[in-house]
């Protein structure tokens, strides 16, 4: 990977996600998608085509009978160090803020080319096919901090960037310390956590360290910022693969 | 040197080839993208100042602490106080804009016409007992002589003190309590999951047993002759020694395994009940189970849909009814329920929009009184069957959660719990005003723990065996689902993490017998009828069954381990 064209941050805001704690109750999927203004499906989404910024995929040993046993793997953007969404945007849309290391997307500059959809190497970029829409009455609901996307613009997360700056207007430590991204505070399992990888003492420091932790296609050197921990082997293999789980086609 | 035209053509061609090498062009066509994101078709959330109001979920008995982020009124966002939420409670503040809701259904029309049939052979199903409306229903059919159905959960089980769970397919992890409770208790029990499909509760079980969906008797009943026979083996001898355990499910054998078990009045208890004024005791129906209730005997059935946290198949209400001319009147938030089967749907108020309190849970042992407090105004037109059912009675119920909060103080026992500021206090420290407006603000009430009360054995009814001729495949039905907002779709369309609950799922190999394709539709038929479905192809569903959804048209036709046929639509 280019390190010419990648921005360096001096933060790293990251997440461990421990993998042998999800049920795959889908609560961070939710969370997300009220959090950041996504609107609900349209008639003809599909898992292709629809908008999940977070998406929990489910992934099984191969077995057969009692053999079989399975895991959810919840899927971002992994918030990469060297990001390969950002050296191919033409329209810098994309940056890495300088502060907290998260990859930001500007839809505001979004052409809508998809040339970072291609380039990223796990998936999770989403592009909007249809303009948003919510039902009579429910864009009431929507959240004040974030403006909703038009169509023909690619979106992923972003740590819930509206938390982000509403903790920094606050301005306090306190503030700071409790950012974190919907799909953390609602994991009821606290299989999701977040925080800042630098911190030493930090919950999230302390589990990328752990020595059954691994980080998603670490070959190829994008250095991402999402630690996935499971015990068990045969996760840690299958999440090797870019896109964990079969996906079902749906007509 | 005259300019000419020509000239000034020429400056102006110029111009434009010269501005090409400038980044003025290129800069407009980011700014072009600028300005189509204000396009007048995308909504603009509303500002106003942001705060937080708390209440408790009424989607079920768990009634988890919320806090809600309001701008204004306005909820925009549900969180949970002490853990996380469900992803149905969530996002439960778009319930009000569902575009499934019922608006209209006249009140007046329904109540002149059950003036008209008279309250002989009235009854009302309640489908969320145990809340202070059912004291209100249940005094009302004392008073008009009707019957009060309902069918409580009846006991609770205390997950601090278990160290083996047993479990015949309730999702324990996965809805049945308080994620909050269950998750903290989690680390200190050895789970043990019985089920066809390793569900989200299988997943993150110690132990998942994987048994022919409808074979789940065969292990219960194994256990029981066991334990009954003195010498336990296999998993009764490891629910003896890694005891105290205690067994889960609706299998018939259940009440008995975990007397033997010793777990009743220590891991399961009855489930504790907040206090209620006693003269509320005195003139209240008792509690009649639909299956106790003679068939053909309902003349006028009023139910509580609104509130709902369970789901009784129609065919199993429509055999109470008489079979001239019953009246059926549904109190309800969405036109898919028994609203299809109903004289008159009226259409009601929904969390969270109404004040209610929540039910008893089942995964604590200690009684506690929460209430769930509006967030939002409900629309205008919307009918309460507290009041209706009141009216016919000459019962006052508008201010029975007013008294029975005063019934709770008055007795002055436990500790309030005020989220807003993690504080305890005990309640006899509290003035009653303050007691109110303390639950009104989201508090809570927990009594004192109670391991006196062993619940009543009532043994589950067996379904009757069904013959499998024509009808190959055996159903694994889901849980009830609370109602969904329409965001769920991000977990049914687009993605496969939950089951639709108008969608089945089927084998590869039952699929390409049924000549149904992935995505397709079908037809799912049972003894009981039929229904159009979507289908998922999903190799871990087991060859022989079909997995169904939870909608209530599926629910109508098809139960646990039911026998059904899948056809082309």
């Amino acid at each position: 990977m280019s390190t010419e064209t990648s921005k360096k941050a001096a933060g790293r805001y990251g997440m461990t996600i421990d993998i042998d704690r999800c049920n795959g109750c889908g609560s961070c999927m939710v969370a997300c998608a009220v959090e950041n203004n996504v609107p609900p499906a349209e008639s003809g989404a599909t898992d292709r085509t629809g908008i999940t910024w977070i998406r929990v995929f489910q992934i099984d040993n191969g077995g057969r009978g009692a053999e079989k046993r399975s895991a959810f793997i919840p899927m971002l953007c992994q918030h990469c160090g060297d990001a390969p969404c950002v050296s191919v945007c033409p329209q810098q849309a994309i940056d890495v803020n300088p502060v907290t290391g998260i990859v930001e997307q500007m839809p505001e500059r979004c052409l809508g080319c998809r040339y970072c959809m291609v380039a990223c190497p796990y998936h999770a970029r989403y592009f909007n096919w249809w303009d948003p829409a919510w039902p009579a009455g429910m864009e009431k609901t929507l959240n004040p901090d974030v403006a909703p996307r038009m169509r023909g613009v690619v979106e992923k997360c972003n740590f819930c960037h509206g938390r982000w700056h509403a903790a920094k207007q606050a301005g306090t430590s306190d503030s700071l310390s409790a950012y974190v991204p919907a799909c953390a505070e609602a994991c009821p399992t606290r299989a999701i956590r977040f925080g800042n990888l630098d911190a030493p003492a930090a919950d999230v420091a302390l589990g990328s360290q752990d020595p059954d932790s691994f980080r998603l296609l670490e070959s190829i050197d994008t250095d991402p910022k999402i630690y996935y921990r499971s015990k068990k082997k045969w996760v840690r293999e299958a999440a090797n693969a870019p896109r964990p789980g079969k996906e079902t086609p749906r007509g | 040197m005259k300019p000419s035209r020509r000239s000034l053509f020429q400056f102006a061609g110029g111009a434009v080839a010269g501005a090409l090498f400038t980044p003025a062009p290129w800069r407009l066509i980011t700014d072009t993208a600028l300005w189509s994101e204000n396009w007048p078709g995308i909504p603009r959330p509303r500002r106003g100042e942001i705060r937080a109001k708390f209440t408790h979920c009424a989607l079920c008995t768990a009634g988890c602490a919320v806090r809600a982020r309001c701008v204004g009124e306005q909820p925009v966002s549900l969180a949970g106080v002490s853990g996380g939420l469900c992803p149905f409670g969530l996002a439960a503040h778009h319930l009000p804009y569902h575009p499934a809701r019922l608006k209209q259904g006249s009140a007046s029309e329904a109540a002149a016409e059950v003036a008209r049939h008279g309250t002989q052979g009235i009854a009302l199903l309640d489908l969320n007992p145990g809340r202070t409306a059912s004291w209100a229903y249940r005094r009302t059919m004392q008073a008009i002589n009707g019957t009060y159905l309902a069918e409580p959960e009846p006991f609770a089980v205390d997950l601090r003190g278990v160290k083996t769970l047993l479990s015949f397919g309730v999702p324990v992890l996965d809805g049945w309590g308080n994620p909050a409770n269950v998750f903290a208790a989690r680390g200190s029990f050895h789970l043990i999951q019985v089920e066809p499909i390793e569900s989200s509760t299988g997943v993150l079980a110690d132990e998942w047993i994987p048994v022919a969906p409808g074979h789940e008797s065969v292990i219960s009943q194994a256990i029981l002759r066991s334990l009954q026979q003195g010498n336990p083996s296999g998993l009764a001898r490891q629910l003896v020694d890694n005891g105290p355990s205690a067994v889960l499910g609706d299998l018939p054998e259940i009440p008995e395994i975990n007397r033997l078990l010793g777990a009743y009045g220590k891991i399961v208890v009855a489930r504790p009940e907040a206090p209620v004024p006693e003269s509320w005791k005195k003139s209240a129906a008792s509690v009649t189970r639909l299956a106790d209730l003679p068939d053909n005997s309902v003349r006028v059935l009023l139910i509580d849909e609104a509130s709902a946290v369970d789901y009784i198949p129609w065919h199993r209400i429509a055999r109470k009814l008489v079979r001239e001319n019953p009246l059926v009147v549904t109190f309800t938030a969405t036109r898919g329920g028994y609203a299809r089967y109903a004289n008159h749907a009226i259409p009601a108020a929904v969390y969270p929009e109404i004040l209610d309190d929540i039910a008893p849970p089942n995964d604590r042992i200690a009684a506690s009184f929460r209430l769930s407090v509006p967030l939002v105004t409900p629309p205008a037109g919307m009918a309460n069957l507290a009041e209706f059912a009141g009216a016919l009675a000459g019962v006052q119920a508008s201010n029975s959660l007013r008294e029975r909060v005063g019934e709770i103080h008055r007795l002055g026992q436990g500790t309030l719990l005020t989220y807003a500021d993690g504080k305890e206090t005990p309640l006899r420290d509290l003035p009653g005003d303050d007691f109110w407006r303390a639950l009104n603000a989201g508090g809570e009430w927990v009594g004192e723990p109670s391991r006196t009360d062993p619940p009543s054995l009532q043994p589950a009814p067996v379904p009757s065996a069904e013959s499998t001729g024509d009808l190959p495949l055996v159903a694994i039905a889901q849980p009830h689902n609370p109602p969904g907002s329409p965001i769920m779709t991000k977990l049914y369309q687009e993605s496969n993490l939950r089951l639709a609950p108008n969608r089945i799922a089927l084998s590869p190999a039952d699929a390409r017998a049924a000549g149904v394709r992935n995505g397709g539709r079908a037809v799912l038929q049972t003894r009981l009828g039929k229904c159009g479905v979507e289908v998922t192809v999903d190799p871990a569903v087991p060859e022989g069954s079909v997995r169904v959804g939870a909608s209530p048209g599926i629910q109508d036709v098809c139960g646990p381990a039911a026998r059904a046929k899948v056809v082309s639509a």
